[in-house]
C-alpha cells in the first residue's frame, strides 16, 4: 500500500490534513518536523509528501530539494502547504520542484482534490 | 612666592598641661636624697644595735668563760690539797714533830702566785712550797678552825706572811691534827684574765664576792683595787647587764657570771665605744657606698636631660616659631636619636605643608583666573545665556545679553523658572522632553521664547550640564534663529519626517506579513474543520475533537489579535498608563494565583516584609507578571521550581522570575525582546506562541521608566527575568482623599474633580495598597469601589473601620444595583453614600466628600 507523508510542526494542521484525505488507499503518516520528515521519507519511500514550508529543523524547501535530488524518489509527488502568502515563496518552492502547492487557510475538498490528483499521476 | 618667605612667627608659650621633664628629674632627685638618707639612717641605728649585742653577748661569753676558768683552777687546788691530805704520810709528818717535808706549788693560768703548805691545827706551818715561816702565822685565820674538820674553800685573806689578798683551799689532815693548805694570791688573778680571755678586745675583768661587797680580782690596776668594796656602784644594784663607764675612761657592758663552788662573781666588761665605732665604721662604709650610687644617679639625670629634655625644649621653640631655622640644627649633636628622628620628621611635615600651601595658592589663583575669564565670557557675551537649576527649573544667574534681549530685569529673571518665558501651549512639549533624560551636552530647537513686552523668538538652545555652587544646574545659551537657519532647519525636519515614514512603512509591511503568517495557521484549521464539518458525515467523537481544536485555535486567534493590538497601542503611545501606588507584593500574590495552571510546577514566593510601594499602572503590571510567569511554566517542560521575587534597589524595586526550565542560547538574548521573534530548537516546537508577549512586556516595564534583563546559563540551565519599577515617591502625603479603585480612568476623573474642589487626593488601584497607604496616614475620606482585583471593597471597609475608627467618610462606589441587605450592612459600616457608577458619578462623589468635609470641619 502506498503511503502518504504530513509534515507540519502544526498539531491542528496535521489533524485537519489527516482527517480530510484519511482512505483505505493508502497508509497516511506524520512528522512534526523537517528533520523527522526526511528520515521517514528516506525509511517509507512515500508516493505524497504535503509539507509544510515554515517547520523547525530543517524548513520544507529544503526536505522538498532533498526529494529531488535523490535518484531513488524520482516519482515522489509533493504538494507544498504554506503559510507564508509571498510569491517569492511559491516561486522558490515550484523552481524546486513542488508538484503543487496550497496557501493557509485552505479548503479541505480542494486538498482533497489535489491528493487525489497527485495519486492518479 | 610670598608664601615660601614667609616666616613662622613666635607664639606666646601655649598653657601646658602636666609637669615639664625638668620638674620631674628635679623631683626624681630629691626623691633619690630622700631614699639614701633613710637608707643611712637606719643602717646606722642597726648597726648600733647590732654592736651593742654583740659587745653584751661578748662580755657574757667572756664572764662565763672567765668564771669556768677560775671554777677549774680552784678545783684543781682543791683536788690536790686533798690529794696531799689523804696521803698518810701527811698525819705522820703532823705527828711527827722531827719529821720534814717538801711541798711543790705549781701554779695555773690565773693563779700564778702561792703556796702549798702542811699547817697545824695551832697556827703554825710544819711545811711550805714557798719559805717555812715561823711562829704561829695562821692562828688568828678564820678558816683554820674549820679546815681541820673539813675541805674549805675560803674566800679571801690577808695572806699574813705576803701581805696580799690571798685565797685559801684546804683539806683536814687526821683528826685536828691540821691541814693542807693552798693560798694563792688575788692580785695576778685580774691581769691574767685579760690575757688569756681578754685578747684584743679591751675587756675588764672583775671578780668580786658574791654580795659584791669587795672585789677579789680586777685586770685594771689590781694592786689598787683589790680588797676594796663595790657597795654603792651600779654592780650592787643591778641584776641585770650593767653599762659603766670605768675608772680608765672607757665605758664598758659588763657580763657577770657566777663562780662555781665558791661565793665569787665574774664580771667581764666589752668597751662599748670600740664595738660602736666598729659598727660606726661599717655604717660609714655603707654611708660612702650610698653616696656614691647617688653620684652616679645624679650624673645619669644630668645626662638624660642634657640628651631629651634640653633637645625637647629647643624642638619646641623651633616649632612655636620662636628660634628661626630649621628643627634638626636646633638639636643636632645634643639630642638623642629618637629626638633627632622626631626633628626630622617635623622638618619634613614643615615642607611638605610648605609645598602644599603653595601648591593650595597656585591651585586658587588659577581658579581666581578661571572664574574671572568665566565671568567675563559670561558676562560680556554677545548672546543671551543663563543658568538654571536642573531640579526646581529657576534661573540661577542670566548674562547683560539675556537681560537686553528679553527685556526681564536680572531680579526677575531670577524670580522665574524657564518654564515662565515658553508660551504656555509649548510647556507640555518642553516637560516632555525634559523629562527624558538629557545628555551632557545638547543642541535642541527652535524653541519659542517670550520676551517681557509680549512677543516671542524663534531661538535655538545649546545647554550643558554643570555645577553652580550647590546646584546641578544646566548653562544654556540661545541664538535667534536667522532665515537661512530657519529654512535649513524645516529642510532638515521634513527630510528626517520623510526617513522616518518610510521607516515606519517598511516596518509596518514587516509587521503585516508577519501577523498575516501568524494568522493564518489557526485560521486553516477553524475554516478547514468547520468546512470539513459541514460538507462530512462524521461520528460524534470526531465532531467534538474537531470543535475542541477550533475553539483552542479561535482563542489562539483572540490572544494573538489582543497582544497585537496591544502592542500597536503601546508603541504607538496610545495606551494609557496611569500610576497610582500599589504593593508590589500584592500584585505578584495575586498573579501566582491567577497564573497557576494544571501542569503542577510549583511557584515559589520570595518577599521581603519591608518592600515599599511602587508607582505602576496595576493593570498593566498584572499584565507583565502574568506574561513573565506563563513563559516560566511554558519553557520549563520537564517542571522544576518557579520562583518569583522581588527586592529594592536603588531607589527601584527589582522583580524576578526564575525557572529551571529551557533556558536561552546565548545568540538569542539580544533578539529575545524583539516582536514576532522564538527561539527555534526541536525542544521547543511543541510550545506555542506568536513572540509578542516579551515585546509587550518590555514596552509596559520601559513604560514605567524600568528595565528589563534576561539571563540564562545556558541551554537547558533555566533563565531569569528581572525587571525594574520606582518606588512611589511619598505617596498618601498630602492625600485628603483615599481612592480605592481598580479602574484607572474612573480613577482618574475622580482625582480631576477632586482637584477641582481643591482636595488633594491618592489612587490605590487596590485594597491592599489602600491598607499599605492608611498605615502611614488615614486619609479624611475615601472613595471605594466595591469590586477590586483582590480583597473586596466591602472586607475591606469592615477592616478599615476595625483599625482605624469611623472618623473617615466613605462613599462606596459600584458597578451594579445593591440588594437592600447590602445597603443596610453597609450603612452599618458608617458610609455616608453609595452611588452607581455611570456619567456624572465622578462629579457626584467629589462633591459628597467635599461638601461632607466642610459639614465635619463646621461640626468639630
Amino acid at each position: 500500500m502506498r503511503t502518504v507523508l504530513i509534515a507540519d510542526d502544526e498539531s491542528s494542521i496535521r489533524l485537519l490534513v489527516h482527517a480530510t484525505i484519511e482512505s483505505d488507499d493508502y497508509t497516511v503518516v506524520e512528522a512534526a518536523d523537517g528533520t523527522a520528515a526526511w528520515e521517514m521519507i528516506q525509511k517509507l519511500k512515500p508516493a505524497l509528501v504535503l509539507l509544510d514550508i515554515h517547520m523547525p529543523g530543517r524548513n520544507g524547501l529544503d526536505v522538498l530539494r532533498l526529494i529531488r535530488a535523490d535518484a531513488g524518489m524520482v516519482g515522489t509527488r509533493v504538494i507544498l502547504l504554506t503559510s507564508k502568502a509571498q510569491e517569492s515563496d511559491i516561486e522558490a518552492g515550484l523552481i524546486a520542484g513542488a508538484d503543487f502547492y496550497l496557501t493557509k487557510p485552505f479548503s479541505p475538498l480542494d486538498l482533497l482534490t489535489r491528493v487525489d490528483e497527485a495519486l492518479l499521476r | 612666592m610670598e608664601m615660601q618667605r614667609r616666616e613662622r612667627a613666635p607664639k606666646a608659650t601655649p598653657e601646658r598641661r602636666g609637669w615639664s621633664l625638668r620638674n620631674y628629674m628635679a623631683l626624681f632627685i630629691v626623691a633619690l636624697l630622700g631614699v639614701a638618707f633613710g637608707a643611712e639612717v637606719a643602717f646606722r641605728g642597726m648597726a648600733e644595735a647590732d654592736a651593742r649585742q654583740t659587745a653584751e653577748a661578748d662580755a657574757n661569753f667572756s664572764a662565763r668563760v672567765a668564771a669556768a676558768e677560775i671554777a677549774n683552777e680552784l678545783a684543781l687546788l682543791e683536788r690536790t690539797t686533798a690529794s696531799v691530805a689523804a696521803n698518810p704520810q701527811a698525819a705522820v709528818v703532823l705527828s711527827t714533830p722531827k719529821a720534814s717535808c717538801t711541798l711543790t706549788f705549781a701554779g695555773g693560768i690565773l693563779f700564778t702566785a702561792g703556796r702549798l703548805e702542811i699547817v697545824r691545827s695551832d697556827g703554825t706551818v710544819k711545811c711550805s712550797s714557798g719559805p717555812l715561816p715561823s711562829g704561829a702565822v695562821y692562828a688568828t685565820a678564820d678558816w683554820l678552825p674549820i679546815a681541820v674538820h673539813r675541805p674549805v674553800i675560803a674566800a679571801h685573806f690577808t695572806d699574813p706572811i705576803t701581805q696580799q689578798l690571798s685565797a685559801v683551799v684546804a683539806a683536814p689532815v687526821g683528826s685536828e691534827l691540821g691541814a693542807v693548805v693552798g693560798i694563792v694570791a688575788l692580785s695576778p688573778v685580774g691581769p691574767n684574765l685579760l690575757t688569756t680571755f681578754g685578747g684584743a678586745r679591751n675587756l675588764e675583768f672583775l671578780v668580786t664576792t658574791s654580795d659584791t661587797s669587795t672585789i677579789v680580782a680586777r685586770s685594771i690596776q689590781p694592786a689598787r683595787w683589790v680588797g676594796t668594796g663595790l657597795a654603792g656602784t651600779s654592780f650592787a644594784s643591778s641584776a641585770g647587764p650593767v653599762e659603766r663607764r670605768g675608772i680608765d675612761g672607757t665605758t664598758r657592758l659588763y657580763g657577770r657570771s657566777v663562780i662555781a663552788a665558791t661565793p665569787w662573781t665574774v664580771y667581764a666588761g666589752a668597751d662599748k665605744a670600740a664595738t660602736l665605732s666598729a659598727a660606726d665604721q661599717f655604717s660609714n662604709r655603707t654611708l660612702a657606698i650610698i653616696l656614691a650610687g647617688v653620684g652616679v644617679m645624679l650624673v645619669m639625670v644630668f645626662v638624660v636631660y642634657q640628651r631629651v629634655s634640653e633637645p625637647v625644649r629647643r624642638l619646641s621653640l623651633v616649632m612655636r616659631g620662636s628660634t628661626p631655622g630649621p628643627a634638626v640644627n636646633a638639636v643636632a649633636g645634643h639630642g638623642a636619636a629618637e629626638v633627632t628622628g622626631l626633628a626630622e620628621d617635623f622638618d619634613e611635615l614643615m615642607a611638605s605643608i610648605n609645598r602644599e600651601l603653595a601648591d593650595r595658592l597656585t591651585r586658587e589663583h588659577a581658579a581666581t583666573v578661571s572664574e574671572r575669564n568665566y565671568r567675563t565670557l559670561f558676562e560680556g557675551h554677545p548672546q543671551p545665556m543663563w543658568l538654571y537649576d536642573v531640579d526646581t527649573l529657576a534661573f540661577l544667574n542670566v548674562n547683560d545679553a539675556a537681560i537686553a534681549e528679553y527685556g526681564y530685569t536680572r531680579d526677575e529673571f531670577l524670580a522665574m523658572t524657564i518654564k515662565d518665558i515658553r508660551p504656555p501651549e509649548d510647556v507640555p512639549k518642553f516637560l516632555e522632553l525634559y523629562s527624558t533624560k538629557s545628555p551632557s551636552f545638547d543642541r535642541t530647537g527652535p524653541w519659542r521664547h517670550l520676551l517681557k513686552d509680549g512677543s516671542s523668538v524663534q531661538v535655538l538652545v545649546t545647554s550643558h550640564e554643570v555645577t553652580f555652587g550647590e546646584h546641578n544646574a544646566r548653562f544654556v545659551l540661545a541664538e535667534n534663529l536667522t532665515e537661512s537657519q530657519r529654512l535649513e532647519l524645516e529642510l532638515h525636519q521634513s527630510q528626517a519626517r520623510a526617513q522616518s515614514s518610510a521607516e515606519l512603512s517598511r516596518a509596518k509591511d514587516e509587521m503585516v506579513s508577519m501577523v498575516s503568517h501568524e494568522m493564518r495557521t489557526p485560521l486553516a484549521s477553524l475554516v478547514g474543520f468547520a468546512e470539513l464539518m459541514s460538507t462530512r458525515e462524521l461520528t460524534p467523537e470526531q465532531r467534538k475533537e474537531y470543535l475542541g481544536v477550533m475553539v483552542q485555535e479561535g482563542r489562539r486567534l483572540t490572544s494573538l489579535i489582543n497582544d497585537f493590538l496591544d502592542l500597536q497601542r503601546i508603541e504607538g503611545g496610545h495606551m494609557q498608563m496611569r500610576f497610582a501606588p500599589a504593593d508590589m507584593g500584592t500584585l505578584i500574590v495575586r498573579a501566582v494565583r491567577q497564573g497557576k495552571g494544571d501542569d503542577h510546577i510549583p511557584i515559589e514566593t520570595r518577599l521581603p516584609d519591608d518592600l515599599p510601594l511602587v508607582r505602576v499602572d496595576s493593570g498593566a503590571m498584572a499584565r507583565v507578571l502574568a506574561n513573565l510567569l506563563s513563559n516560566a511554566r511554558k519553557y520549563s517542560p520537564g517542571g522544576g521550581s518557579i520562583i518569583i521575587g522581588a527586592a529594592v534597589d536603588a531607589g527601584m524595586v527589582e522583580v524576578y522570575v526564575q525557572d529551571h526550565g529551557l533556558g536561552i542560547p546565548p545568540d538569542a538574548i539580544s533578539r529575545l525582546f524583539g516582536k514576532f521573534y522564538r527561539v527555534e530548537s526541536p525542544d521547543r516546537q511543541m510550545i506555542q506562541g506568536a513572540g509578542l508577549g516579551l515585546a509587550i512586556t518590555k514596552n509596559i516595564v520601559e513604560g514605567h521608566g524600568g528595565k528589563i534583563t534576561v539571563t540564562s546559563p545556558g541551554e537547558g540551565k533555566g533563565t531569569t527575568f528581572r525587571f525594574t519599577v520606582p518606588v512611589a515617591r511619598q505617596p498618601a502625603q498630602s492625600g485628603d482623599v483615599l481612592i480605592v479603585e481598580d479602574d484607572g480612568g474612573f480613577a482618574h476623573l475622580l482625582e480631576a474633580e477632586l482637584t477641582a474642589k481643591g482636595l488633594s487626593s491618592v489612587w490605590a488601584a487596590d485594597a491592599e495598597t489602600a491598607e499599605h497607604l492608611m498605615a502611614r496616614k488615614v486619609p479624611r475620606a475615601l472613595v471605594l469601589d466595591l469590586l477590586l482585583p483582590g480583597l473586596q471593597g466591602d472586607a475591606f471597609l469592615t477592616r478599615m473601620r476595625a483599625n482605624h475608627g469611623l472618623a473617615t467618610v466613605v462613599v462606596v462606589v459600584t458597578l451594579k444595583d445593591l440588594e437592600p441587605s447590602e445597603s443596610l450592612s453597609l450603612q452599618k459600616a458608617g458610609v455616608t453614600a453609595v452611588l452607581r457608577k455611570g456619567p456624572g458619578a465622578a462629579e457626584t462623589a467629589a462633591s459628597i466628600v467635599a461638601k461632607s468635609l466642610v459639614a465635619e470641619l463646621v461640626a468639630s
